[in-house]
């Protein structure tokens, strides 16, 4: 017997989900790739914060909706006697974990400068992104899930308008970022509650790619390829 | 006097080499560096290690650096990597 679907598998709409995570997951391979050679010359710490955002984004999108997709439809769960809600948990924790991660990863591509690198800073992302996974997915309230994303979204801001304030430069990427920063706390948002940003659903899809597209023009503008 | 980034400092000592006719013993490469001696020690660890350059032993134990492919291609692609950089705040 086929298991009911969970609402986390597939909402409303999978073929736009589908469409749209394959677009943000090619986006941003593509930034990784064509950053690869670059990064292979120079050994430069901010091109690595950089490329491991957007290999996160990959990740995050992948487990967003590729795996459910697999599982259920070449039915791997009958075979491998999984529960498809365990394996909708264990997708959203990865999901959230990775997310959070290719968040932090971006901004501190931006302040590693400034925060003075050290390995103990990245041990305290993935802390930071594993407790938001957790949270995010074990008590899916729209309380908790409201509030822990506006505190991201404060502290995420904050950062990024402390490091451009002064800067006659920049400020164009200061928007894509914090754009990009308010769309992925929307898709957060979309994902744990279904139902409170469904009207709005098409508008974050679009907006969110064109914010991945804008990021991959300049990146392949820039990059020469 | 202006601290230079650390990708200016490669792209200098790299530089060097190759305006020696790609081969230059390791002390004038030190002296046209600008650094000092500990810095430089480390500078020239890391690009052999990432393969940027290469030693070669001459006649008389004499010693030789040269830049290899990656080297070049490090020194070809400079302005557009710290172009990117610069671009996306990096």
């Amino acid at each position: 017997m086929r298991p009911p679907p969970l609402d986390f598998l597939f909402p409303q709409g999978i073929g736009t989900d589908l469409i749209y995570s394959f677009v943000i997951i090619l986006c941003s391979l593509m930034v990784y790739h064509a950053t690869k050679e670059m990064y292979e010359l120079s050994s430069y710490k901010g091109l690595k914060y950089f490329r491991q955002a957007f290999l996160f984004f990959a990740a995050a999108y992948f487990f967003r909706y590729f795996i459910q997709f697999f599982l259920v439809f070449f039915n791997i769960q009958d075979i491998l006697e999984f529960s498809p809600r365990y394996i909708g948990w264990i997708s959203l924790f990865l999901f959230l974990f990775s997310s959070s991660m290719a968040v932090f990863y971006l901004l501190y591509s931006v302040m590693w400068k400034k925060w003075n690198h050290s390995k103990s800073r990245i041990l305290l992302f993935n802390l930071l992104a594993l407790i938001i996974a957790w949270i995010g997915s074990s008590f899916r309230g729209i309380g908790v899930s409201l509030v822990l994303n506006l505190i991201l979204l404060v502290f995420v801001s904050f950062v990024l308008f402390i490091a451009y304030k002064d800067k006659r430069k920049g400020k164009s990427l200061f928007i894509i970022y914090l754009l990009l920063f308010i769309f992925w706390a929307l898709n957060v948002i979309d994902i744990l509650i279904p139902k409170f940003l469904q009207w709005y659903n098409l508008l974050i899809y679009l907006s969110s790619i064109g914010l991945f597209m804008i990021i991959l023009y300049k990146v392949l503008k820039k990059a020469g390829n | 006097m202006v601290k230079r980034a650390k990708l200016e400092i490669m792209r200098d000592i790299l530089r060097i080499i190759e305006e020696n006719k790609n081969s230059i013993k390791p002390t004038p490469l030190l002296r046209k560096s600008g650094l000092s001696s500990k810095g430089f020690k480390e500078y020239y660890i890391e690009f052999l290690e990432r393969k940027l350059i290469i030693e070669q032993i001459l006649e008389k134990n004499e010693k030789r650096v040269s830049l290899t492919e990656k080297g070049f291609k490090f020194l070809e692609r400079y302005n557009t990597i710290k172009d990117f950089i610069d671009e996306f705040d990096l």
